[in-house]
Protein backbone atom coordinates (compact mmCIF):
# COMPACT_ATOMS: atom_id res chain seq x y z
CA UNK A 1 0.00 0.00 0.00
CA UNK A 2 1.30 3.43 -0.91
CA UNK A 3 1.46 5.64 1.89
CA UNK A 4 -0.07 9.64 1.14
CA UNK A 5 0.84 11.56 3.83
CA UNK A 6 -0.44 14.92 4.91
CA UNK A 7 0.91 16.39 7.54
CA UNK A 8 -1.16 19.21 8.73
CA UNK A 9 -0.35 20.30 12.16
CA UNK A 10 0.72 23.71 10.98
CA UNK A 11 -2.03 24.51 8.62
CA UNK A 12 -5.05 26.74 9.67
CA UNK A 13 -8.37 25.31 9.40
CA UNK A 14 -9.77 24.78 6.52
CA UNK A 15 -7.07 24.03 4.22
CA UNK A 16 -6.12 20.51 6.09
CA UNK A 17 -9.60 19.57 4.85
CA UNK A 18 -9.30 20.84 1.66
CA UNK A 19 -5.92 18.87 1.17
CA UNK A 20 -7.43 15.65 2.62
CA UNK A 21 -11.19 16.00 0.33
CA UNK A 22 -8.62 16.36 -2.64
CA UNK A 23 -6.27 13.63 -1.80
CA UNK A 24 -9.55 11.15 -1.61
CA UNK A 25 -10.48 12.52 -5.06
CA UNK A 26 -7.39 11.59 -6.42
CA UNK A 27 -7.00 8.02 -4.19
CA UNK A 28 -6.59 4.39 -6.02
CA UNK A 29 -7.22 1.17 -4.20
CA UNK A 30 -3.86 0.91 -3.48
CA UNK A 31 -3.08 3.95 -1.51
CA UNK A 32 -4.36 5.14 1.94
CA UNK A 33 -4.32 8.96 3.42
CA UNK A 34 -1.93 9.35 6.42
CA UNK A 35 -3.14 12.45 8.05
CA UNK A 36 -1.11 14.24 10.98
CA UNK A 37 -3.14 16.97 12.80
CA UNK A 38 -3.87 18.64 15.64
CA UNK A 39 -7.27 17.84 16.04
CA UNK A 40 -10.00 15.06 15.07
CA UNK A 41 -11.04 16.11 11.96
CA UNK A 42 -14.71 15.40 12.29
CA UNK A 43 -16.36 16.59 8.81
CA UNK A 44 -13.70 14.65 6.73
CA UNK A 45 -14.03 11.56 9.01
CA UNK A 46 -18.04 11.90 8.26
CA UNK A 47 -17.33 12.53 4.65
CA UNK A 48 -14.83 9.41 4.15
CA UNK A 49 -17.74 7.37 5.87
CA UNK A 50 -20.53 8.12 3.63
CA UNK A 51 -18.71 7.21 0.46
CA UNK A 52 -17.24 3.92 1.51
CA UNK A 53 -13.80 4.27 2.96
CA UNK A 54 -12.15 2.63 5.55
CA UNK A 55 -11.04 4.98 8.58
CA UNK A 56 -9.08 4.65 11.11
CA UNK A 57 -8.34 7.87 14.09
CA UNK A 58 -5.74 7.45 16.81
CA UNK A 59 -5.65 10.23 19.37
CA UNK A 60 -2.26 10.60 20.78
CA UNK A 61 -2.21 13.15 22.84
CA UNK A 62 -4.94 16.77 23.20
CA UNK A 63 -3.10 18.06 20.73
CA UNK A 64 -1.94 15.38 18.22
CA UNK A 65 -3.96 12.82 16.11
CA UNK A 66 -3.15 10.33 13.49
CA UNK A 67 -6.10 9.78 10.48
CA UNK A 68 -6.01 7.14 8.03
CA UNK A 69 -8.23 6.92 5.34
CA UNK A 70 -8.19 4.17 2.69
CA UNK A 71 -10.69 2.69 -0.42
CA UNK A 72 -9.11 -0.61 0.43
CA UNK A 73 -11.72 -2.48 2.38
CA UNK A 74 -9.55 -5.78 2.46
CA UNK A 75 -6.55 -4.63 4.91
CA UNK A 76 -7.20 -3.29 8.13
CA UNK A 77 -5.54 0.16 8.62
CA UNK A 78 -4.10 -0.37 11.78
CA UNK A 79 -1.50 -2.27 10.64
CA UNK A 80 -0.36 0.83 8.80
CA UNK A 81 -0.39 2.67 11.86
CA UNK A 82 2.86 4.67 12.40
CA UNK A 83 3.09 5.29 16.70
CA UNK B 1 -7.16 5.52 21.90
CA UNK B 2 -8.84 3.77 18.54
CA UNK B 3 -11.44 4.39 17.09
CA UNK B 4 -12.76 2.89 13.46
CA UNK B 5 -15.42 6.28 12.91
CA UNK B 6 -18.81 4.89 11.90
CA UNK B 7 -20.02 8.48 11.71
CA UNK B 8 -22.18 9.62 8.68
CA UNK B 9 -22.96 12.51 6.67
CA UNK B 10 -26.59 13.70 8.64
CA UNK B 11 -23.83 13.95 11.65
CA UNK B 12 -22.11 16.74 9.97
CA UNK B 13 -23.29 20.24 10.95
CA UNK B 14 -26.87 20.92 9.10
CA UNK B 15 -26.79 23.34 6.35
CA UNK B 16 -30.26 24.59 6.58
CA UNK B 17 -30.41 24.95 10.60
CA UNK B 18 -27.18 27.09 10.77
CA UNK B 19 -28.33 29.43 7.69
CA UNK B 20 -31.74 29.95 9.30
CA UNK B 21 -30.50 30.95 12.67
CA UNK B 22 -28.13 33.12 11.22
CA UNK B 23 -30.48 34.90 9.00
CA UNK B 24 -33.51 34.94 11.67
CA UNK B 25 -30.74 36.58 14.22
CA UNK B 26 -29.83 38.80 10.80
CA UNK B 27 -33.14 39.93 10.67
CA UNK B 28 -33.65 40.80 14.28
CA UNK B 29 -30.70 42.86 13.98
CA UNK B 30 -31.90 45.09 11.06
CA UNK B 31 -34.85 45.40 13.65
CA UNK B 32 -32.45 46.15 16.14
CA UNK B 33 -31.24 49.23 14.20
CA UNK B 34 -35.39 50.33 13.53
CA UNK B 35 -35.61 49.91 16.97
CA UNK B 36 -32.53 52.82 17.67
CA UNK B 37 -33.83 54.84 14.79
CA UNK B 38 -37.35 55.13 16.50
CA UNK B 39 -36.70 55.13 20.43
CA UNK B 40 -33.41 57.17 19.84
CA UNK B 41 -31.27 58.10 23.82
CA UNK B 42 -34.37 56.18 25.08
CA UNK B 43 -32.58 52.65 24.72
CA UNK B 44 -29.77 54.16 27.18
CA UNK B 45 -31.47 54.34 30.24
CA UNK B 46 -32.09 51.08 31.67
CA UNK B 47 -36.02 51.77 32.85
CA UNK B 48 -37.70 53.07 29.62
CA UNK B 49 -39.76 50.83 27.26
CA UNK B 50 -37.22 51.31 24.41
CA UNK B 51 -33.76 50.14 26.35
CA UNK B 52 -35.95 46.80 27.56
CA UNK B 53 -37.21 46.08 23.57
CA UNK B 54 -33.79 47.15 22.16
CA UNK B 55 -32.17 44.82 25.33
CA UNK B 56 -34.07 42.05 24.09
CA UNK B 57 -33.76 42.51 20.60
CA UNK B 58 -30.40 41.91 20.85
CA UNK B 59 -30.10 39.35 23.16
CA UNK B 60 -32.56 37.38 22.27
CA UNK B 61 -33.39 37.72 19.03
CA UNK B 62 -29.67 38.22 17.52
CA UNK B 63 -26.94 37.10 19.84
CA UNK B 64 -29.56 33.84 20.89
CA UNK B 65 -29.95 33.33 17.12
CA UNK B 66 -26.21 33.78 16.16
CA UNK B 67 -25.45 31.54 19.30
CA UNK B 68 -27.66 28.13 18.86
CA UNK B 69 -26.47 28.57 15.17
CA UNK B 70 -23.14 28.02 16.18
CA UNK B 71 -23.79 25.58 18.47
CA UNK B 72 -25.67 23.40 16.26
CA UNK B 73 -22.36 24.09 13.90
CA UNK B 74 -19.79 23.33 16.68
CA UNK B 75 -21.50 20.50 18.49
CA UNK B 76 -20.49 17.78 16.18
CA UNK B 77 -17.60 19.27 14.99
CA UNK B 78 -15.66 20.05 17.80
CA UNK B 79 -17.59 17.81 20.24
CA UNK B 80 -18.32 14.92 18.65
CA UNK B 81 -22.12 14.93 19.47
CA UNK B 82 -23.94 14.35 17.11
CA UNK B 83 -27.83 15.09 17.00
CA UNK B 84 -29.59 12.90 14.32
CA UNK B 85 -32.38 14.53 12.13
CA UNK B 86 -31.00 17.91 13.20
CA UNK B 87 -33.50 19.47 10.47
CA UNK B 88 -36.46 17.90 12.19
CA UNK B 89 -35.35 18.79 15.72
CA UNK B 90 -34.08 22.24 15.38
CA UNK B 91 -36.84 23.99 13.06
CA UNK B 92 -39.62 24.18 15.98
CA UNK B 93 -36.23 26.06 17.67
CA UNK B 94 -36.79 28.44 14.92
CA UNK B 95 -40.23 29.84 15.06
CA UNK B 96 -40.89 29.25 18.54
CA UNK B 97 -37.62 31.80 19.13
CA UNK B 98 -39.22 34.07 16.05
CA UNK B 99 -42.65 34.42 17.37
CA UNK B 100 -41.26 34.02 20.86
CA UNK B 101 -39.51 37.62 20.70
CA UNK B 102 -41.91 39.23 18.78
CA UNK B 103 -44.59 38.11 21.50
CA UNK B 104 -42.20 39.30 24.69
CA UNK B 105 -41.74 42.75 22.49
CA UNK B 106 -45.15 43.51 21.96
CA UNK B 107 -45.98 42.81 25.92
CA UNK B 108 -43.03 45.09 26.43
CA UNK B 109 -45.02 48.00 24.38
CA UNK B 110 -48.00 47.29 25.13
CA UNK B 111 -48.15 45.66 28.23
CA UNK B 112 -50.60 43.08 27.55
CA UNK B 113 -50.57 40.15 29.70
CA UNK B 114 -51.30 37.79 26.87
CA UNK B 115 -48.01 38.34 25.26
CA UNK B 116 -45.86 37.48 28.06
CA UNK B 117 -47.40 34.61 28.35
CA UNK B 118 -47.00 33.52 24.79
CA UNK B 119 -43.43 34.76 25.40
CA UNK B 120 -42.90 32.64 28.32
CA UNK B 121 -44.38 29.48 26.56
CA UNK B 122 -42.62 30.04 22.80
CA UNK B 123 -39.02 30.90 24.52
CA UNK B 124 -39.38 28.21 27.31
CA UNK B 125 -40.03 25.59 25.04
CA UNK B 126 -37.13 27.05 22.76
CA UNK B 127 -34.60 26.48 25.43
CA UNK B 128 -36.08 23.69 27.11
CA UNK B 129 -35.97 22.31 23.93
CA UNK B 130 -32.66 22.71 22.65
CA UNK B 131 -31.21 21.91 26.38
CA UNK B 132 -32.94 18.93 26.20
CA UNK B 133 -31.46 18.04 22.86
CA UNK B 134 -27.87 19.18 24.00
CA UNK B 135 -27.22 18.84 27.54
CA UNK B 136 -27.55 14.91 27.68
CA UNK B 137 -25.83 14.21 24.97
CA UNK B 138 -22.71 16.54 26.17
CA UNK B 139 -23.08 15.28 29.75
CA UNK B 140 -22.71 11.96 28.09
CA UNK B 141 -19.42 12.38 26.49
CA UNK B 142 -16.66 10.36 27.67
CA UNK B 143 -13.98 11.94 26.57
CA UNK B 144 -14.37 15.92 26.95
CA UNK B 145 -12.46 18.13 25.98
CA UNK B 146 -12.10 22.22 27.17
CA UNK B 147 -14.82 23.08 24.59
CA UNK B 148 -17.28 20.40 25.10
CA UNK B 149 -16.81 20.62 29.01
CA UNK B 150 -17.58 24.75 28.11
CA UNK B 151 -20.58 24.42 25.62
CA UNK B 152 -21.98 21.89 28.98
CA UNK B 153 -21.70 24.64 31.64
CA UNK B 154 -23.31 27.15 28.74
CA UNK B 155 -26.00 25.43 28.64
CA UNK B 156 -26.59 25.44 31.63
CA UNK B 157 -26.54 28.67 32.43
CA UNK B 158 -28.18 29.29 29.42
CA UNK B 159 -31.22 26.90 30.96
CA UNK B 160 -31.08 29.07 34.49
CA UNK B 161 -31.21 32.05 32.36
CA UNK B 162 -34.35 30.90 31.12
CA UNK B 163 -35.63 29.70 34.22
CA UNK B 164 -35.37 33.46 35.97
CA UNK B 165 -37.08 34.67 32.54
CA UNK B 166 -39.93 32.66 32.99
CA UNK B 167 -40.16 33.89 36.55
CA UNK B 168 -40.19 37.61 35.51
CA UNK B 169 -42.46 36.99 32.25
CA UNK B 170 -44.69 34.71 34.03
CA UNK B 171 -45.26 37.28 36.79
CA UNK B 172 -45.84 40.32 33.96
CA UNK B 173 -48.66 38.01 32.59
CA UNK B 174 -50.34 37.57 36.05
CA UNK B 175 -50.33 34.22 35.89
CA UNK B 176 -48.59 34.74 39.36
CA UNK B 177 -47.23 37.10 41.82
CA UNK B 178 -44.88 35.17 43.65
CA UNK B 179 -41.81 36.73 42.11
CA UNK B 180 -42.98 39.99 44.68
CA UNK B 181 -40.52 41.87 46.45
CA UNK B 182 -37.70 38.81 44.97
CA UNK B 183 -38.13 40.83 41.41
CA UNK B 184 -35.04 42.86 41.25
CA UNK B 185 -33.24 40.05 42.63
CA UNK B 186 -34.74 37.33 40.42
CA UNK B 187 -33.90 40.37 37.03
CA UNK B 188 -30.04 40.79 38.51
CA UNK B 189 -29.92 36.86 38.53
CA UNK B 190 -31.08 36.69 35.38
CA UNK B 191 -29.25 38.93 33.20
CA UNK B 192 -26.03 37.64 35.17
CA UNK B 193 -26.53 33.86 33.69
CA UNK B 194 -27.42 35.38 30.60
CA UNK B 195 -24.65 37.97 29.80
CA UNK B 196 -21.73 36.05 31.89
CA UNK B 197 -22.74 32.41 32.05
CA UNK B 198 -24.21 32.10 28.67
CA UNK B 199 -22.76 34.00 26.00
CA UNK B 200 -19.24 34.66 27.95
CA UNK B 201 -18.73 30.81 28.70
CA UNK B 202 -20.00 29.86 25.40
CA UNK B 203 -17.64 32.19 23.57
CA UNK B 204 -14.44 31.16 25.74
CA UNK B 205 -15.54 27.83 25.07
CA UNK B 206 -15.70 27.45 21.65
CA UNK B 207 -12.29 29.84 21.42
CA UNK B 208 -10.34 26.95 22.66
CA UNK B 209 -10.53 24.96 20.36
CA UNK B 210 -11.73 27.37 17.19
CA UNK B 211 -8.54 30.02 17.62
CA UNK B 212 -5.92 27.72 17.98
CA UNK B 213 -7.32 25.84 14.94
CA UNK B 214 -8.06 28.50 12.27
CA UNK B 215 -5.34 30.65 13.17
CA UNK B 216 -2.54 28.00 14.37
CA UNK B 217 -1.97 29.71 17.81
CA UNK B 218 -0.27 28.26 20.63
CA UNK B 219 -2.94 26.26 23.33
CA UNK B 220 -4.19 27.88 26.10
CA UNK B 221 -2.93 27.49 29.61
CA UNK B 222 -4.28 23.97 31.13
CA UNK B 223 -5.68 25.53 33.63
CA UNK B 224 -7.99 28.19 31.71
CA UNK B 225 -8.93 26.06 29.38
CA UNK B 226 -10.22 23.61 32.06
CA UNK B 227 -11.74 25.72 35.24
CA UNK B 228 -12.61 29.27 33.54
CA UNK B 229 -16.16 28.06 32.80
CA UNK B 230 -16.69 26.48 35.83
CA UNK B 231 -15.32 28.58 37.44
CA UNK B 232 -17.85 31.91 36.19
CA UNK B 233 -20.92 29.02 36.58
CA UNK B 234 -19.85 28.32 40.63
CA UNK B 235 -19.47 32.13 40.91
CA UNK B 236 -23.02 33.25 39.20
CA UNK B 237 -24.38 29.89 41.32
CA UNK B 238 -23.22 31.81 44.89
CA UNK B 239 -23.67 35.00 43.50
CA UNK B 240 -27.55 34.07 42.55
CA UNK B 241 -27.94 31.92 46.42
CA UNK B 242 -26.87 35.22 48.04
CA UNK B 243 -28.97 37.66 46.33
CA UNK B 244 -32.32 34.70 47.11
CA UNK B 245 -30.88 35.56 50.64
CA UNK B 246 -31.30 39.55 50.08
CA UNK B 247 -27.67 39.75 50.03
CA UNK B 248 -27.81 41.44 46.61
CA UNK B 249 -24.50 43.42 47.47
CA UNK B 250 -22.98 39.90 46.66
CA UNK B 251 -23.03 40.02 43.15
CA UNK B 252 -20.63 43.24 43.61
CA UNK B 253 -17.85 40.67 44.71
CA UNK B 254 -18.86 38.11 42.17
CA UNK B 255 -18.75 41.03 39.28
CA UNK B 256 -15.70 41.86 40.29
CA UNK B 257 -14.10 38.22 40.43
CA UNK B 258 -15.69 37.63 36.94
CA UNK B 259 -14.57 40.69 35.46
CA UNK B 260 -10.63 39.60 36.59
CA UNK B 261 -11.87 36.30 35.00
CA UNK B 262 -12.56 37.89 31.63
CA UNK B 263 -9.74 40.63 31.79
CA UNK B 264 -7.30 37.39 32.00
CA UNK B 265 -8.78 35.76 29.47
CA UNK B 266 -8.80 38.07 26.99
CA UNK B 267 -5.63 39.04 27.59
CA UNK B 268 -4.46 35.83 27.02
CA UNK B 269 -6.78 35.24 23.60
CA UNK B 270 -5.03 38.49 22.29
CA UNK B 271 -1.48 37.25 22.91
CA UNK B 272 -2.32 33.92 21.29
CA UNK B 273 -3.45 35.81 18.28
CA UNK B 274 -0.38 37.92 18.44
CA UNK B 275 1.62 34.79 18.53
CA UNK B 276 -0.23 32.74 15.47
CA UNK B 277 1.73 30.87 12.75
CA UNK B 278 -0.77 31.98 10.01
CA UNK B 279 0.61 35.33 9.20
CA UNK B 280 -2.40 36.65 7.01
CA UNK B 281 -4.48 39.25 8.76
CA UNK B 282 -7.80 38.85 7.25
CA UNK B 283 -11.06 39.69 8.46
CA UNK B 284 -12.06 37.22 11.03
CA UNK B 285 -8.85 37.87 13.05
CA UNK B 286 -9.65 41.64 12.85
CA UNK B 287 -13.26 40.62 14.42
CA UNK B 288 -11.23 38.25 16.98
CA UNK B 289 -9.19 41.23 18.09
CA UNK B 290 -11.64 44.15 18.43
CA UNK B 291 -13.53 41.20 20.37
CA UNK B 292 -11.11 40.96 22.94
CA UNK B 293 -10.05 44.04 23.26
CA UNK B 294 -13.86 45.26 23.48
CA UNK B 295 -13.96 42.92 26.30
CA UNK B 296 -10.71 43.67 27.91
CA UNK B 297 -11.91 47.75 28.16
CA UNK B 298 -15.24 46.89 29.23
CA UNK B 299 -14.28 44.90 32.11
CA UNK B 300 -11.57 47.27 33.00
CA UNK B 301 -14.32 50.27 32.87
CA UNK B 302 -16.69 47.79 34.64
CA UNK B 303 -14.10 47.27 38.14
CA UNK B 304 -13.24 50.91 37.32
CA UNK B 305 -17.26 52.13 37.60
CA UNK B 306 -17.50 50.23 40.87
CA UNK B 307 -15.19 53.62 42.43
CA UNK B 308 -15.95 55.70 39.73
CA UNK B 309 -20.35 55.11 39.72
CA UNK B 310 -20.76 56.85 36.27
CA UNK B 311 -23.80 56.11 34.43
CA UNK B 312 -21.92 56.59 31.10
CA UNK B 313 -19.46 54.39 31.79
CA UNK B 314 -22.16 51.92 32.60
CA UNK B 315 -23.28 52.62 29.36
CA UNK B 316 -19.83 52.42 27.84
CA UNK B 317 -19.44 48.95 29.56
CA UNK B 318 -22.38 47.48 28.22
CA UNK B 319 -21.53 48.29 24.72
CA UNK B 320 -18.17 47.38 24.59
CA UNK B 321 -19.87 43.86 25.95
CA UNK B 322 -22.08 43.94 23.01
CA UNK B 323 -19.24 44.26 21.05
CA UNK B 324 -17.42 41.60 22.58
CA UNK B 325 -19.73 39.06 21.62
CA UNK B 326 -21.24 40.37 18.29
CA UNK B 327 -17.36 40.41 17.09
CA UNK B 328 -16.61 37.16 17.93
CA UNK B 329 -20.05 35.73 16.40
CA UNK B 330 -18.87 38.07 13.23
CA UNK B 331 -15.58 36.25 13.06
CA UNK B 332 -17.17 33.01 13.52
CA UNK B 333 -19.72 33.41 11.08
CA UNK B 334 -17.44 34.43 8.22
CA UNK B 335 -15.58 30.97 9.11
CA UNK B 336 -18.67 29.15 9.62
CA UNK B 337 -20.94 29.97 6.52
CA UNK B 338 -18.30 29.76 3.69
CA UNK B 339 -17.31 26.25 5.10
CA UNK B 340 -20.53 24.75 5.59
CA UNK B 341 -21.63 25.55 1.64
CA UNK B 342 -18.22 24.37 0.60
CA UNK B 343 -18.02 21.18 2.86
CA UNK B 344 -21.73 20.13 2.00
CA UNK B 345 -21.40 20.93 -1.64
CA UNK B 346 -17.89 19.05 -1.77
CA UNK B 347 -19.39 15.76 0.44
CA UNK B 348 -22.85 15.52 -2.06
CA UNK B 349 -19.65 14.92 -4.68
CA UNK B 350 -19.98 18.92 -6.86
CA UNK B 351 -17.20 19.09 -8.81
CA UNK B 352 -18.11 23.03 -9.34
CA UNK B 353 -18.99 23.81 -6.01
CA UNK B 354 -17.70 27.13 -4.93
CA UNK B 355 -14.21 27.78 -3.15
CA UNK B 356 -14.81 29.74 0.11
CA UNK B 357 -13.38 32.92 -0.79
CA UNK B 358 -16.39 33.03 -3.56
CA UNK B 359 -19.29 32.16 -1.16
CA UNK B 360 -18.03 35.32 0.80
CA UNK B 361 -15.20 36.93 -0.24
CA UNK B 362 -12.56 38.46 1.63
CA UNK B 363 -13.32 41.69 0.87
CA UNK B 364 -17.00 41.89 1.67
CA UNK B 365 -15.85 40.60 4.97
CA UNK B 366 -13.72 43.57 6.04
CA UNK B 367 -16.37 46.14 4.43
CA UNK B 368 -18.30 44.55 6.85
CA UNK B 369 -15.55 44.45 9.60
CA UNK B 370 -15.79 48.67 8.53
CA UNK B 371 -19.13 48.82 9.19
CA UNK B 372 -19.02 47.35 12.51
CA UNK B 373 -16.82 49.01 13.31
CA UNK B 374 -18.28 52.56 12.58
CA UNK B 375 -21.59 51.21 14.29
CA UNK B 376 -18.81 50.35 17.93
CA UNK B 377 -17.54 54.15 17.52
CA UNK B 378 -20.75 55.98 16.65
CA UNK B 379 -22.99 54.38 19.92
CA UNK B 380 -20.11 55.20 22.46
CA UNK B 381 -20.50 58.92 21.10
CA UNK B 382 -24.44 58.31 20.87
CA UNK B 383 -24.07 58.10 24.61
CA UNK B 384 -22.74 61.58 24.82
CA UNK B 385 -23.88 63.25 21.97
CA UNK B 386 -27.82 61.34 21.40
CA UNK B 387 -28.02 62.63 17.83
CA UNK B 388 -25.57 60.36 16.62
CA UNK B 389 -27.54 57.63 17.30
CA UNK B 390 -29.30 57.95 14.26
CA UNK B 391 -26.22 57.33 12.70
CA UNK B 392 -25.78 53.83 15.13
CA UNK B 393 -29.22 52.66 13.60
CA UNK B 394 -28.40 53.18 10.10
CA UNK B 395 -25.13 51.21 10.84
CA UNK B 396 -27.15 48.33 12.41
CA UNK B 397 -29.10 47.86 9.79
CA UNK B 398 -26.51 47.81 7.10
CA UNK B 399 -24.64 45.94 9.57
CA UNK B 400 -27.02 43.24 9.83
CA UNK B 401 -28.32 43.74 5.93
CA UNK B 402 -24.48 42.15 4.81
CA UNK B 403 -24.60 39.67 7.03
CA UNK B 404 -28.52 39.10 5.83
CA UNK B 405 -27.10 39.27 2.36
CA UNK B 406 -24.57 36.84 3.12
CA UNK B 407 -26.30 34.09 3.81
CA UNK B 408 -28.57 34.71 1.08
CA UNK B 409 -26.32 34.68 -1.40
CA UNK B 410 -24.49 31.65 -0.19
CA UNK B 411 -27.63 29.56 -0.26
CA UNK B 412 -28.33 30.58 -3.88
CA UNK B 413 -25.08 29.49 -4.94
CA UNK B 414 -25.94 26.38 -2.74
CA UNK B 415 -28.76 25.83 -4.54
CA UNK B 416 -27.70 26.68 -7.87
CA UNK B 417 -24.68 24.01 -7.51
CA UNK B 418 -26.99 21.45 -6.56
CA UNK B 419 -29.46 22.37 -9.52
CA UNK B 420 -26.79 22.72 -11.95
CA UNK B 421 -23.90 21.63 -10.90
CA UNK B 422 -21.65 18.84 -12.36
CA UNK B 423 -20.77 15.47 -9.83
CA UNK B 424 -17.77 13.76 -9.26
CA UNK B 425 -17.68 10.08 -7.27
CA UNK B 426 -15.03 8.69 -5.17
CA UNK B 427 -15.01 5.62 -7.39
CA UNK B 428 -14.66 2.94 -4.67
CA UNK B 429 -13.46 -0.49 -6.07
CA UNK B 430 -15.78 -3.36 -6.43
CA UNK B 431 -15.27 -5.56 -3.53
CA UNK B 432 -13.84 -9.19 -3.94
Amino acid sequence: MKKVLLDARELAHPKPLEMAIESLREMDGDSYLYMINRKNPVPLISLANQHGFQVLTHQIDDELWHILITKNQENSLQEWLDV
Amino acid sequence: MFDQNGLSLDQAPPIGVVFGLFFMGAIFGVLSGVSILYYGADILSPYTTGAVVFTHIMTLGVMLSFMLGALFQMLPVIAGVVISDPIRKARPIVGMVAVGVVSLLAGFIWGAPWSFIIASVLLGGAIFHTSAMMIPRLYKLTNHSASSRGMLISLIALLITGVFALLLTTAMGGLWDGVGMLYMDVKETHYSFGIFGWVATLIISISFQTVEMFYVTPPYPKFMSRYLPSFILLALVVGATFSMLHLTIAWVGIEILIAIMLILYSITTLYRIQKRKRPLTDATVLFWYLGMGSLLVSMILLLSNFWIHSESIAQIVMVLYGSFALSVLFAMFYKIVPFLTWFHLNSQGYFTAPMMHEVIHPKNAKKHLWIHISLLVSFIIGIFVHQVLILSGVLAIASFGTIAYHIYHAHTLYKDTQANGEKFEFDMPTMS
